[in-house]
Formats: structure tokens, C-alpha cells, sequence
């Protein structure tokens, strides 16, 4: 691991120029450019809206679309960085071919390529935020480490798919469908603290119900996403209880998804 | 200590795809169940390739399509891991492997030299400082802030070769970039790379085609063929050895297409039965030495009375070009051929064609009017060979064909 953030030093000018040349490349001969960075969690945020005013989710007193929009942020960042970064390496076949660096920087300026995007959805949050009258708390400092969380979980997901993709295609064709199922896993159309309140507070599951609420939390964009909201909103730092399980689970993954990374590389100029 | 150390490298490929995902999993299978697994067979790419490269050496590598020379460098370059034996670098490589290969289309030149620089690993402040020296050697000044995309294929590539060769690397790797652009930027490539050779004393490893460039420019040259390192020595022995080389090949393939005799017109009044060589001592031969003796018999099996018959017997190179035409109007004898076997003689002194491959035409012709009734070109492939010149000065293609027998003095 101490490797990676050695390879990330050593590399930070090159990540930046890659990302800044996917950046450019994206948005460049486009009329609206990066704003359709952004459009993305605008129409699910509109979608949510909606399907809510039929369905009804109790939501608490935080203005639905506020709330829904801060649970896309993390959201739409991490799928799309995970999707990004297993496809990374294939789509930069020439220069795997043709030239060597360490492979983890294509994964990883996949990522510094969605954090652009994300600032610029963060700053709407804060144009809605000021709309709806809602001031941040102290709390909200978190946010940097939240965001740094979710990354190291997309490049959990990342390092393994992005090796795999290279030996077979199948995976970037599977991720997004798993992806866009794993949102109906994470709360993004509703809050953690339903779920909370169904399974710990109600039991709705009878005795199961402990067990299931930490196989949901095993999932780490349920406290992502959670303490995305708690510190923004709630003026109350994460939930360490709804981030635990996933974080566990992640710290146990990423070392054999980057050793795995690291091991197929030799032989990516070979497949690819 | 070397700075490059190459250790009984071996590369193999799988030939064919790889394998699908319900190929590995039925081979998971048999694995678990202690049945072996169907292994495709490999293909050697490198076999047992060794050698070691000190600082400054400038080396070619030669050989023919598919010998392994780009494998060898993606070796070097990292790029490729081997599958068996070891491969050493001391000091940090510049590939030119193909210039360019990091150019994006949509950004402009200016954009794309500081992505190229980030990508060999340029630091960003010592590309500041040589960015108008790049833009200018590149000779593009009133497009660097145009996308590339926009650019002609000769203004890419200059470019691209520009970002790599200001790199300051221990080590350059170059393969076939000198074909780059015009005449006029060639020139200039050359002189860049032999100031990075000679001035700099930059160690280069240097894959071409163009063997008289790699007899110029390295001190040592490495001889590749299908994987195996055939030789390794002094330019001229090795560039001689590779001349032969190919020249065998050429001669192979026209010797199994010379039996297929589809270049023959004939009347059927007169066959060539064979055609054969002589050198001085009358042993019969397939190759000619520069400047010596040789003759030519002509076998015919005649099948119908020709009256009158003129013979022609001409040289060709392998690409069609007639050198020399002789016909025996005048110069033989002969008012009639009667049905049998008929010996033609034809003796060249000094044989004057350069080192290289070259074929025979023949043609009979009859009477006054030249009917004709034999013509075939292609024949009988004769390989010229000179032991004491070296071929990449004297090669045919860039040399001329023919030799004078001249004589040098000096009048001061």
C-alpha cells in the first residue's frame, strides 16, 4: 500500500496532465461542456423527486431533493470512477504498447478525472443548499475524508475489474448492470435512517433484523453516503456503526485487488 | 558494470486467442479433477537471447520482419516481462518506440508536448524551459496552438519526435523513427541523434531497416532471426552476414518459383532444359564473384528445324529492372538448328554487376524477321558475391549496379 502512495507522488504531474487531457478531450468540441458532468445527478435528483411525490419515503424534515442530491454526489462519483477505472486500461492500449509507467495510474487518473466533476456538483449543492436556507455544520470538514473513502473503495472495485477487463471484455459489459443494482442497495433514493428504523428500531425482520442491517452496511456507499448527509444536514458527525462493516470489508479486499493488479500487469502489453 | 544486461531471455506467445472464460473454467475443472489441461503450443518470440551493453555503446539491431527485434525492446523498455531469463537496465530509458504513441488528436500541440513530457516522465519545469526548443525543432511554430488533430501525419510525428529526443535519459531506445517526414527533417533527425550519440555519449539501442544507417551510425550491431541472436559484432561483418542472409532468402523463394516456369512464351518448336554456371576453373556454381570470370551454358532440347536462330541473354534485377541485354546476331555463327539437344556457350568476363541478387532472361528469336519463338525472363537467380567490400556501401539499390574498372590517383 505504501507503494501506492510512493507511485502517486512520484506520478502526480503525470496523473494530473492524463486527467486534464481526458477532461479536455470529454467536454472540448461540446456547446455545454461540463455541465453535462453534472447532468447526470441533476435528472435522478428530478427522477427521485418525482417517483417520491407517488410513492411517499419518509425522508425526516430535510427538503427531499437537497437530500437526494447530496446522496448522489458520493453516489454518482463512486460509479462512475469505478466504471472509468476498469475500463481504463484497455481504452489506453497504445500506451501500454508503447511505453512504461506503473499501470496503477490509469485506474487512478480515472478517479482525479471524476473529482473535477465532482467539485463542480458540490458547488451546485451549495447553490440548492443556499436556495433552501440549510447552512452546513462544523462537521462538514468530514467531507474530504468521505470523499477519500469512497475513492479507496472504487479502486478497490477498480485494480481487480480493470486487470480482469483486460483478459476478458465480459467485465466492463457486466459492472455497470451490478452497479445500477447496487443503487437500489445504497441509500440514495432513500435515507439510511429508514432502513435504520425498519430493521433496529421496528425489527421488521424479527430476529434477522440485526443481521440484516449489518449485511446492508457491509455495502461502504451505505455510510458513505450516510455520513454525507449527517454532516452536512444533521449537524452530527458519521455514524461509525453504518461505516464499520464495509470498511472492514474493504481493507480486507484492496491489498489482494492491488496485489492482483500488480501481478497481472506483467502481461498486459502481451493481451491487451 | 554493463548498463544493460540481457540474461538467456526467452519470450513466448500463445498463438491464437486466449483463452475464453468457459475454456478456463473447463481447464479449472480438469485441474481439480487431476486431469491435465490442453495447452496450446507456444511460440518463441526470443529464444535464449544474451548479451550485455556498457555505457556509450551505440547498437543496432538487425533483422527480418518478425526476428524479434521489437520484442527485444519492449523488453528493454519494460514494456514486456520475460517468460524465462532476466533483463537488467542501470539508468533510466527514453523509448522512442514508435514517437507518438502518446499524442492525443484533440489537444493542441502546446497541450500535447506537456502530456508527452508527463508521460516519459519530463519533469515539468525542465519542459518549460526547453518548450520553445521543441516547438522550434519541430519547425511548427504557427500550429502549436492547434489541435492535433488538425495536423498533417509528417507534422505529428515531428512532433512526437521532438518531446522524445529532448528527454535526458541514460539510455535511447529508437525503433525505425529516422523514416520520419520529409528529406529535409530525416536530415535533421539524423543529426540530432548523432549528436546524442557522439556528443553526449548517450548509450542507444537503434532497430532499422535501413542497414546502411545502423553501419554508420552504431559501433556494434546485433543480428536477430527468428528469435535466436544470431550474431553480434562489428557493423561490417554483421551487416554483410545479414545482406547474405536475405539474399538466400530471395534466391530461395525464386529458386521454388523458377519450376513453376509461369514466365515462359513458347512455341513449342524449342525447350530450355537448363541453364548452369561457371566460374574460372569451370566448376559449376551459383553465385559469382565480383569481377571474376563466369560462364553460362545453355541447355535447349530443339523439337522442329529453326533456321536463322539469334539467341538474347540479359540480366534483370529482382524487381524487373533490365541491366544488360547481349545478343549473338553477328556473333554466332549458326544457319540452322536441327531437331536434338543444342549447347549454347556464354562466357562474361569480369563480371561487373555489384553484390546482390540478380536473374536471367533468354530469348530465341528466327530468321530475318526475329520470329519469336523462346522467351523467358526470371530464370536462374545468380547471387553476386565480394568478399572484400563492404556491402552497405556497395549495395545495389543505393549504389548503382554496376561496377567500372577504374583507377584512382592522385594528381597534386
Amino acid at each position: 500500500m505504501l507503494q501506492v502512495a510512493k507511485n502517486i507522488y512520484q506520478y502526480r504531474e503525470l496523473i494530473s496532465e492524463l486527467a486534464w487531457k481526458n477532461i479536455i478531450v470529454r467536454y472540448k468540441q461540446s456547446y455545454l461542456g461540463i455541465v453535462w458532468a453534472v447532468l447526470k445527478p441533476l435528472m435522478l435528483m428530478l427522477i427521485f423527486t418525482l417517483v417520491r411525490s407517488f410513492v411517499g419515503i419518509e425522508t425526516g424534515d430535510i427538503p427531499y431533493p437537497v437530500l437526494t442530491f447530496a446522496a448522489l454526489i458520493p453516489w454518482v462519483f463512486f460509479q462512475e470512477s469505478t466504471s472509468e477505472g476498469v475500463i481504463s486500461v484497455t481504452s489506453n492500449a497504445p500506451l501500454i504498447k508503447k511505453i512504461y509507467f506503473p499501470r496503477e495510474v490509469f485506474p487512478l487518473t480515472a478517479m482525479a478525472t471524476k473529482l473535477v466533476e465532482l467539485v463542480i456538483s458540490l458547488a451546485i449543492l451549495a447553490i440548492m443548499m443556499a436556495y433552501y436556507h440549510l447552512l452546513p455544520s462544523i462537521y462538514a470538514l468530514w467531507i474530504p475524508a468521505i470523499i477519500a473513502y469512497a475513492m479507496i473503495v472504487a479502486l478497490t472495485i477498480s485494480f481487480f475489474g480493470a486487470a480482469l477487463n483486460v483478459y476478458y471484455r465480459d467485465i466492463a459489459q457486466a459492472l455497470p448492470v451490478g452497479l445500477s443494482l447496487l443503487m437500489y442497495g445504497s441509500p440514495v433514493m432513500y435515507p439510511l435512517a429508514l432502513v435504520h428504523k425498519k430493521l433496529i428500531v421496528e425489527q421488521a425482520a424479527g430476529e434477522w433484523s440485526n443481521t440484516l442491517y449489518t449485511i446492508y452496511t457491509l455495502n461502504p456507499l451505505a455510510g458513505i453516503i450516510d455520513s454525507f448527509q449527517r454532516v452536512l444536514f444533521k449537524n452530527l458527525p458519521p455514524d461509525f456503526n453504518a461505516l464499520y462493516p464495509g470498511a472492514i470489508l474493504i481493507v480486507a479486499i484492496l491489498p489482494f485487488s492491488y496485489l492482483f493488479f500488480k501481478r497481472a500487469e506483467n502481461w498486459f502489453a502481451d493481451v491487451i | 558494470m554493463s548498463i544493460i544486461e540481457v540474461k538467456h531471455l526467452t519470450k513466448e506467445y500463445q498463438l491464437g486467442h486466449i483463452a475464453s472464460l468457459k475454456e478456463t473454467a473447463l481447464n479449472g475443472l480438469r485441474l481439480l479433477t487431476g486431469k491435465g489441461t490442453h495447452k496450446k503450443e507456444p511460440f518463441k518470440a526470443l529464444d535464449d537471447v544474451h548479451f550485455s551493453i556498457e555505457e556509450g555503446e551505440v547498437v543496432g539491431i538487425i533483422g527480418h520482419n518478425g526476428a524479434g527485434k521489437s520484442t527485444l525492446l519492449k523488453h528493454l523498455a519494460n514494456i514486456s516481462k520475460p517468460t524465462k531469463g532476466q533483463v537488467i537496465v542501470r539508468g533510466n530509458v527514453a523509448p522512442l518506440i514508435e514517437v507518438g504513441a502518446g499524442v492525443s488528436p484533440e489537444l493542441t500541440g502546446r497541450e500535447n508536448i506537456f502530456l508527452n513530457a508527463a508521460i516519459l516522465g519530463i519533469p515539468k519545469k525542465t519542459i518549460m524551459q526547453k518548450l520553445d526548443e521543441i516547438i522550434d525543432f519541430a519547425e511548427i511554430e504557427e500550429f502549436i496552438d492547434t489541435p492535433v488533430k488538425r495536423y498533417s501525419s509528417g507534422m505529428t510525428v515531428k512532433l512526437g519526435f521532438s518531446i522524445a529526443t529532448s528527454m535526458d535519459a541514460d539510455i535511447l531506445i529508437v525503433d525505425e523513427v529516422l523514416a520520419v517526414g520529409d528529406l529535409a527533417f530525416q536530415r535533421k533527425c539524423f543529426d540530432r541523434m548523432e549528436s546524442l550519440i557522439k556528443k553526449q555519449g548517450k548509450t542507444v539501442l537503434l532497430v532499422s531497416h535501413n542497414i546502411r544507417q545502423v553501419e554508420h551510425l552504431c559501433s556494434r550491431v546485433l543480428l536477430m532471426d527468428h528469435g535466436h541472436l544470431l550474431m553480434d559484432g562489428d557493423p561490417k561483418t554483421v551487416c554483410n552476414q545479414f545482406y547474405s542472409l536475405s539474399e538466400r532468402q530471395i534466391k530461395n523463394t525464386q529458386d521454388s518459383n523458377s519450376k513453376l516456369r509461369q514466365n515462359v512464351l513458347s512455341s513449342n518448336d524449342i525447350d530450355l532444359v537448363s541453364i548452369e554456371a561457371f566460374d574460372g576453373q569451370g566448376l559449376a556454381t551459383s553465385s559469382v564473384q565480383y569481377f571474376e570470370d563466369v560462364e553460362f551454358r545453355l541447355t535447349f532440347n530443339v523439337k522442329n528445324r529453326l533456321p536463322k536462330p539469334v539467341f538474347g541473354f540479359g540480366f534483370h534485377t529482382t524487381d524487373m529492372l533490365y541491366l544488360a541485354t547481349m545478343q549473338s546476331i553477328n556473333a554466332l555463327e549458326c544457319e540452322e538448328l536441327m531437331p536434338g539437344t543444342h549447347q549454347v556457350q556464354f562466357k562474361v568476363s569480369r563480371f561487373p554487376f555489384l553484390p546482390g541478387i540478380y536473374s536471367i532472361r533468354i530469348g530465341v528469336v528466327l530468321g530475318e524477321f526475329f520470329h519469336p519463338v523462346f522467351y523467358a525472363e526470371n530464370l536462374f537467380p545468380i547471387q553476386v558475391t565480394a568478399p572484400n567490400i563492404s556491402r552497405s556501401i556497395n549495395s545495389g539499390s543505393n549504389e548503382g549496379f554496376i561496377g567500372l574498372d577504374v583507377t584512382w590517383s592522385l594528381i597534386s
